[in-house]
């Protein structure tokens, strides 16, 4: 077998990452935005402020990118997830699901910039997706949902019989269908947020790590700032403030008594030995969970959605053997040559699930100034709503959807 | 599946507690992940071999088939071929063959995995022809094969002369042996002397080793370590040079030596793997191989219904070995019920006595083979550090600039994310973060331990039958 090498792993991007020396001086003690939150979100946020000459200065609790940003698989999900289409009943969620796959067209593209914008590797391949059936009414949900993301303008093709083996010769025989779209594929989340967080610096913003947010208050007089901010690394004082803080994003937000609709799940995820490349597109499942890809360097990453096990701060979650077990069941149930491959690490991450599954994105109403960026399809979605919330921001033009405000009705918010 | 004991590991020390724990009456299961027993020290011949005549295979064969068959009689059920890759409290999923997984639920755990080589990372490392000690002795112990034709010998500790000896033994040419350490001078004699008591044999080895090694007359040459080993597609070269007390080389002292291969045996490092997974509490020696696993008197951890024993829970030898493994055993025995506190606590104080007196003598070497700091910088810019992922030092210096937590420099540079899972490089990345951010070694955080133990089938562990757990649940 040539190199297991993942040469961008080794590619230092032009002026080198962020030094943790830097990243540990003193805090400035005021800025315009102050934004919350070292992952993806908060980075990208931060890259495309400072871009349009904003004044902004992130603070993230720990190290740069180690929760959901940098522990998801780096999957693209352009496609409607079973978890979307099962409430798809109802006239009003089949407008949402439009509203929500037209943004993913536009994550496709910008995602497919963001190599060059960055000028950086981010180990990104548009292999195309594969969403897999096993049953009659999984092929019948396959045709249905395509309605929905063509008239959206996502390019997807459902492949049944001969077409579906020629096509992927490795899924297992008995498989009916799967829809692929040609923009699916995926990036290397080690390397994303590190890379805005980088171009951000060299843009003008300040970054800040170990500077954990204690307590946010609203100044009577909004002279120098409007928010009082006290972190780790001292106390600084901002006119706007972006809650980028991930499956920490509702305990942030309840300092200043707002409620999001948002809360946070352990992830498992496994990856397996290197082996000779046969994996091109990633490969999902409409009916079960399941995220399947093989990465630069020849290994399998298994994913989808199983649980890790909570854990008391500071450790962090820890995998499930019954996870693994039952994870890997469906990925060798969907593509059978993983039989002989092994897994050699788990590992687990935790993300925000808003109670809608739609991103929660833009200013709050109720605290002028307060805004939001926080979305469970992050990867995929946050370099995209990052674009759009700093343009909003520095232009004052809304151009964010409604149905994503941080201020919508409770009502909207299906019971769990 | 249920035991009432589970011993992990059939070396020394989990043969010990698997013959003492079923002698009182209790169900155990031992297991081990080779196709014998008897752990890397009593390794067993491979499949085809016959032995024909015990003693000539030496005093640690005899020893080690002893132990082996007073584990088969004892009643214990021993599986191997067996190994565990994942560990929660006292139930453990154990993976046969790498085609089927089992749970096994135990009322008391003993963890016994031993010890592998020290991972020390220097140019050439990498070059076929350099060997661990402990493979080298894989290889002689299990397949009768001697490493090379010219083989040089650089490390410290007892095995240091030792295994040198033994290989000459074989009949094999071997060219120098280095040893980091000092030579041993009077009052290292003195203090050896007064902690002689017990350990007589140990020093009667470690004199038959030195006479051996003087008489075939190879260069035993003190204070000095391998720098670098050189060669096209082989080794062909060792470089080594003086040291200071810290291991650090001193300028001009450099020499070549011809060799077709390259030992390395620095000393042994516990295995900690499962006993991190299961959340022990730890602290850190260099001397007993680095992190060694928090005990109490009855080698308990701190997690309820784990215990620790033999190298694995700190390097001792085997002899030590032996008697924790009856120690955590009789502890064991004692918390279930098997026997009483008071014939527990009689029968452990000669284990303790004895324990005591090895702790005195590993104390008395311990000028000698203390570990340098200077081991762990060696690497030039373009050393490979971690194999797996072929990363250089200069690589790695990159990303721990970036930070000094282990799970984020892993992140942004894949070290220690491969096949090994850190096993050869983690001790070098760790002493790249203290030297470069401060702190020790010892109080580094270490990164977020996972399963699988070992790496493991996807067709041995899946299983069709595991509800779907769904994010959308809240979880457990």
């Amino acid at each position: 077998m040539a190199s297991k090498r993942a040469d961008v792993h080794h590619v230092l991007p032009a002026g080198g990452w962020l030094g943790r020396e830097e990243l540990a001086q003193p805090l400035p003690p005021t800025t315009d935005v102050l934004i919350v939150g070292g992952g993806l979100a908060g980075t990208a946020v931060a890259y495309y402020l400072a871009r349009e000459g904003i004044d902004t200065v992130l603070v993230e609790r720990g190290e740069l990118n180690r929760e959901a940003s940098g522990t998801n698989a780096g999957s693209f999900h352009f496609q409607i997830a079973i978890h979307q289409l099962t409430a798809a009943e109802t006239e009003n969620v089949r407008d949402r699901l439009s509203t929500e796959v037209r943004l993913h067209a536009e994550a496709a593209h910008v995602w497919k910039g963001l190599e060059r914008e960055l000028d950086g590797l981010l180990d990104l391949h548009f292999t195309g997706g594969l969403m897999v059936a096993e049953t009659a009414t999984e092929l019948r949900l396959l045709h249905d949902k395509r309605v929905i993301e063509e008239e959206a303008g996502l390019e997807i093709e459902i492949l049944e019989g001969d077409a579906l083996r020629g096509f992927a010769p490795y899924l297992a025989e008995d498989l009916l269908g799967a829809s692929f779209c040609p923009d699916e594929g995926h990036a290397n989340p080690a390397l994303a947020a590190p890379l805005f967080a980088l171009r951000a610096v060299q843009a003008g913003a300040v970054i800040r790590t170990n500077a954990e947010v204690t307590a946010i208050e609203l100044a009577a007089d909004g002279g120098s700032g409007r928010f009082v901010v006290t972190t780790a690394a001292g106390r600084i004082r901002a006119h706007r403030l972006v809650n980028a803080a991930g499956a920490w994003a509702s305990q942030l937000a309840s300092q200043l008594g707002l409620v999001l609709p948002l809360r946070s799940e352990g992830l498992h995820l496994n990856v397996t030995e290197p082996r000779e490349h046969v994996l091109e597109p990633m490969v999902q499942h409409i009916g079960r969970r399941l995220t399947l890809k093989q990465t630069a360097n020849h290994s399998f990453i298994i994913g989808g959605g199983w649980p890790s096990r909570p854990e008391s701060p500071p450790r962090r979650h820890s995998t499930r053997w019954e996870s693994m077990a039952g994870n890997v069941a469906v990925a060798m149930r969907v593509v059978p040559l993983l039989a002989n491959v092994r897994v050699v690490r788990t590992w687990s991450g935790v993300m925000a699930f808003t109670d809608d599954l739609a991103p929660v994105v833009g200013e709050s109403s109720r605290v002028p100034g307060y805004h939001t960026l926080v979305a469970t399809t992050g990867f995929t979605l946050s370099p995209l709503l990052a674009r759009l919330l700093a343009e909003t921001m520095a232009s004052g033009r809304n151009t964010i959807p409604p149905m994503f405000s941080v201020d919508r009705p409770p009502e909207r918010v299906p019971a769990t | 599946m249920t035991s009432d004991i589970l011993v992990v590991g059939g070396g020394p020390a989990g043969l010990a507690a698997g013959t003492e724990a079923a002698s009182n009456g209790l169900s155990v299961l031992v297991v081990d992940e080779r196709t014998t027993l008897g752990g890397q020290i009593f390794k067993q011949p491979g499949v085809g071999f016959r032995v024909t005549d015990a003693n000539a295979l030496g005093h640690d064969f005899v020893r080690g088939r002893t132990l082996i068959e007073a584990a088969e009689r004892s009643g214990a059920m021993l599986m191997t071929r067996t190994t565990v890759v994942a560990i929660r409290g006292t139930e453990v999923v154990l993976v046969t063959d790498d085609v089927e997984a089992r749970t096994v639920k135990a009322r008391r755990v003993i963890v016994a995995p031993g010890a592998h080589d020290r991972p020390v990372v220097f140019p050439g490392w990498t070059l076929p022809g350099v060997i661990t000690a402990g493979g080298a002795q894989s290889l002689v112990k299990t397949q009768r094969v001697l490493p090379g034709h010219a083989i040089a010998f650089a490390g410290s500790g007892p095995l240091a002369l030792a295994f040198p000896a033994q290989l000459r033994g074989y009949g094999a040419n071997v060219t120098v042996v280095l040893e980091a350490g000092p030579p041993p001078g009077l009052r290292d004699v003195s203090r050896l002397a007064r902690a002689a008591r017990g350990n007589v044999r140990l020093l009667r080895d470690a004199v038959s080793y030195r006479a051996r090694l003087l008489r075939d007359r190879v260069p035993l040459r003190y204070r000095r370590i391998v720098v670098r080993a050189e060669g096209t597609d082989r080794v062909e070269r060792v470089v080594h040079a003086a040291v200071d007390d810290a291991w650090r080389p001193l300028e001009g002292t450099e020499e070549v030596v011809e060799a077709d291969t390259l030992c390395v045996g620095y000393g042994f490092v516990p295995s900690v793997e499962a006993l991190r997974l299961a959340r022990c509490e730890f602290g850190y020696d260099e001397d007993l191989g680095g992190p060694v696993v928090i005990r109490d008197g009855w080698l308990r951890t701190t997690v309820d219904g784990i215990s620790a024993a033999g190298d694995g829970a700190g390097v001792r030898g085997s002899y030590a070995a032996i008697d924790e493994g009856r120690l955590a055993a009789l502890g064991a025995a004692a918390d279930l019920g098997a026997i009483s506190g008071d014939v527990g606590r009689r029968r452990a104080s000669p284990l303790h006595r004895r324990l005591a007196r090895r702790e005195a003598f590993r104390r008395a070497l311990r000028r000698l083979h203390a570990v340098g700091p200077g081991v762990y910088e060696l690497a030039e810019r373009g050393t490979v550090v971690c194999r797996c992922e072929e990363l250089t030092a200069e690589e790695l210096d990159h990303a721990i600039a970036t930070s000094a937590d282990i799970n984020a420099i892993k992140a942004v540079s894949r070290v220690a994310m491969g096949m090994c899972q850190g096993r050869n490089c983690q001790r070098h990345v760790a002493a790249s973060i203290a030297r470069r951010h401060g702190g020790s070694i010892g109080s580094l955080p270490v990164a977020t331990p996972r399963m699988p133990l070992r790496p493991v089938a996807i067709g041995a562990v899946a299983d069709a039958s595991i509800e779907d757990g769904g994010y959308f649940t809240r979880g457990e």
